[in-house]
């Protein structure tokens, strides 16, 4: 699990992104504008207080949403206008709801709220157990109906997998549809998004930034430290 | 001539400055909004400048504010004084001042430089900030006074005809003509009663300054002088000079909308092909990617079923995505950060000299978006409304920031402009105008709209081909319509539709005998912005040929029309029509 490369103290200037031919075609990126760059920068800085941290995550939870509800299905729609005019558009199907994986997917439900007003959202805690290291699930508490439902799975950072993969396991469980599970995510490895891609095919992920790699304890590298830590606490 | 210091910028004025200020002579009076002051090519229309001269207390603010308020019908008149011109002093100049040893009278103690570029500024149209003296400091003060919107300026101070600079830009030239006892009479009552000066001092000054000054400086500058006014009793003088007044300025009123309109009709026919194919090869249209997202907000947006509540939320979702996608256009630099794990990390930080400006009402459901985005934006309004005498847009306020009004920022700063939607295209220039006018640059203008017709985008960009437009939405063209209609709410600026924008009034083309036929027309639903205006075109030619049959004159015609139509509940407007 441990990064195959030594990580050197100052990485080269990170001013694209990931090359997409190296990413499973089920993962999608945010387009890397210059915007979503200055987001990145603030996030990862050090000195960046609460506040701003916050603020600026909020945003880039904010577009990844708004990314991630695209990939839902639309039902054409004629609406007439106040003008009297028809008009072709097309209708929202509702039908989803959001999980958050505790406790940083938690800082993604309000973004999620803020698009969708009324959307069902379920949590589910999974922690490393340490006599196996491996992620184990805690606490699980879904919609009764989320079988019928599109799930968007919320967790900012996405290192190795292994919460995530439990995560989705969960989820299937629960008789969710793979392919209508959507992953949304803020800063993602390599490595990490490779093995749930490859684990999932018919899932999608969509996310804002794919780092450089894993440092020998695991942790996405630039990366932002930890996110729950410093949006909660 | 001592320069001015640029030293005292002050990028936001403390509140308490502007109490304290000594009461000036410089006024503007607005008496209501300000009528389009620039051609459908967005070319400003040069100010009426009339500049008054005459001795110290010889009347020359009595006969400047009669021509003001003899000019009421005009929507800005601006007074300007040439006392806020006086030089900058230093310390020794200003101990000669409190012992009444400065010489105030000669022409050198006016600072012409600055005098002649704000007026010229003001002359044509941009915004400008004049000093602000003191006479009880005998200083110039720190602070500035920021100046914007004149159709006629007024400029008074003995000096004013003295300096060939600043004659070369009077239109008028006055000079008030008063016997010299009355003139030093009038000296000694204000300079005790409102300058703190004791009798002694006064004629002192007098004999030793004003007097050679005057008769060397002021009154040989009659001469240049177009008329010349008595300084009392000169109602009959005063009468005769606004009556020309007036006629300068009819000449140069614009009937700006229908010109725009015209000038469209003209490029319609010329470059059809331009607007018919809806090629978007101009790159300073940015849609925004038609998403499954977009369009089903568009398609509730639209819908005239749809509730207030779920318009407001969609409405607000909307805004956000536009105001993301805007600020990919905004330029960022290189900025190195160290991440929580140790390692450096090179990214980009976003240029934030960055303002918001709304144009009211419609544009205020943006300002939310783009707090949310940025949330340390200053956000400033201006308020357009159409007039529903002339359907010209008329800007009624503008309350811009701080930077936006400092010459000296306001280069650098770019401007997220927002309004829900964009019909003509009218309101919009006249929004984008307003700031040119205060040294924004046009490619630092970025137009934020939800929906947006081609005929706006193309009106918008022949005058102004740099301002990029971001849009969720473009649409074919206006489509015109009856709506009902109540005079006095629309004066009091509430369009038919609080939630619908898509029936915000755009235009007010009110001709009784028409509006059964177009309603028709608005029935059939054509598309074709052609036909759109081309009907407005025939209208306005009905519109000129009946006054004359009648032999009435135009606008009294059309004010007397509107209050009968307006009982009839019914008004014209342009729609803007999604085209089917």
């Amino acid at each position: 699990m441990s990064s195959p490369n030594p990580v050197s103290t100052c990485l080269p200037a990170s001013g694209s992104n990931i090359n997409k031919a190296q990413l499973p075609e089920n993962a999608l990126v945010l387009a890397p504008t210059r915007q979503l760059q200055s987001l990145l920068t603030i996030i990862r800085d050090e000195k960046t207080q609460r506040g701003d941290f916050v603020f600026t995550s909020d945003r880039i939870i904010r577009l990844l949403v708004e990314e991630g509800l695209n990939h839902l299905p639309v039902i054409d729609k004629k609406v007439i206008t106040p003008t009297g005019k028809e008009y072709d558009g097309v209708a929202f199907q509702g039908r989803i709801c959001g999980v958050s994986i505790m406790r940083a997917g938690e800082a993604m439900e309000a973004g999620l709220r803020d698009c969708c007003r009324s959307v069902r959202i379920g949590k589910i805690l999974i922690q490393r157990d340490e006599e196996t290291a491996q992620p184990k699930l805690f606490y699980a508490k879904l919609p009764d109906d989320i079988a019928q439902r599109f799930v968007l799975l919320l967790d900012p950072m996405l290192a190795t997998g292994g919460s995530c993969i439990k995560a989705i396991e969960v989820l299937l469980d629960h008789g969710v549809q793979e392919e209508k599970i959507l992953f949304l995510n803020l800063i993602a490895s390599p490595e990490g998004i490779n093995k749930v891609c490859t684990r999932f095919p018919k899932l999608r992920i969509i996310t804002a930034w794919v780092d450089e790699g894993l440092d020998s304890n695991s942790y996405i590298v630039p990366g932002l430290g930890d996110f729950g830590d410093r949006y909660f606490l | 001539m001592a320069t001015h210091n640029p030293a005292h910028l002050h990028p936001r004025p403390a509140l308490q400055a502007r109490k304290s200020l000594p009461s000036s002579k410089n006024m503007v009076m607005a008496f209501h909004g300000r009528a389009p002051w620039y051609a459908p090519d967005g070319k400003n229309v040069e100010a009426y400048v009339v500049g008054i001269a005459g001795g110290s207390a010889s009347g020359k603010t009595s006969v400047a504010r009669a021509i003001l308020s003899a000019l009421n019908y005009v929507p800005t008149v601006l007074i300007l004084s040439q006392d806020s011109f006086y030089c900058a002093h230093t310390p020794e100049e200003i101990e000669l001042a409190f012992n009444n040893d400065l010489d105030l009278d000669h022409p050198n103690s006016i600072d012409t430089p600055l005098f002649v570029k704000c007026l010229l500024d003001l002359k044509h149209g941009r915004a400008t900030e004049i000093p602000v003296y003191s006479f009880v400091h005998h200083q110039r003060m720190p602070e500035k006074k920021y100046i914007y919107g004149a159709s006629v300026i007024i400029v008074e101070g003995i000096m004013a005809l003295q300096s060939p600079e600043l004659r070369a830009l009077y239109d008028l030239k006055v000079f008030v003509n008063c016997d010299s006892d009355l003139m030093l009479a009038r000296r000694i009552k204000r300079d005790v009663q409102e300058r703190g000066r004791d009798v002694e001092g006064i004629l002192d000054q007098y004999l030793r300054f004003v007097k050679s000054s005057y008769d060397n400086f002021v009154q040989p500058s009659s001469r240049y002088a177009d008329i010349i006014v008595p300084g009392s009793s000169n109602h009959l003088a005063i009468e005769l000079l606004v009556t020309h007044v007036k006629r300068q300025l009819d000449a140069r009123s614009l009937r700006f909308r229908r010109m725009l309109a015209e000038a469209n009709d003209e490029e319609l026919n010329s470059r059809s092909s331009l607007l018919l194919d809806g090629d978007e090869q101009d790159r300073k249209v940015v849609l925004l990617e038609q998403t499954n997202q977009l369009l089903g907000i568009m398609t509730i947006l639209r819908d005239r079923t749809t509730n207030r509540g779920e318009f407001i939320f969609h409405a607000d979702r909307l805004s956000t995505i536009i105001v993301e996608k805007a600020l990919t256009l905004i330029p960022c630099e290189p900025k190195t950060v160290r991440t929580p794990m140790g390692i450096d990390y090179t990214g980009v930080a976003r240029d934030d000299r960055l303002v918001g400006v709304s144009i009211l009402r419609s544009g205020g459901p943006f300002s939310h978006g783009l707090r949310r985005v940025i949330r340390d934006v200053p956000i400033g309004a201006m308020l357009i409304q159409s007039d529903p005498r002339t359907g010209e847009p008329l800007l009624l306020k503008s309350d811009l920031p701080y930077c936006v009004k400092s010459q000296e920022q306001s280069g650098e700063v770019k401007v997220l402009l927002l309004d829900s939607q964009m019909g003509t295209g009218a309101a919009a220039m006249m929004a984008i105008r307003v700031l040119l006018d205060h040294g924004i640059k046009e490619s630092h203008v970025i137009f934020l709209t939800y929906l947006i017709t081609r005929a706006a985008i193309h009106s918008v960009h022949r005058a102004f081909p740099c301002v990029q437009i971001v849009t969720a939405a473009i649409d074919p063209g206006l489509d015109e319509m009856h709506i009902p209609y109540n005079a006095t709410s629309l004066l009091v600026g509430q369009s038919s539709g609080e939630a619908d924008f898509a029936v915000r009034v755009v235009d007010d083309i009110a001709e009784q005998p028409h509006v059964a036929a177009n309603g028709e027309e608005a029935d059939d639903g054509h598309v074709d912005p052609r036909e759109a205006l081309k009907t407005e075109k025939e209208l306005s030619a009905e519109k000129f040929r009946v006054p004359v049959k009648k032999g009435t004159e135009e606008l009294k015609f059309s004010r007397e029309h509107r209050r009968d139509q307006s009982s009839n509940g019914e008004k014209r407007a342009w729609v803007i029509s999604p085209g089917k």
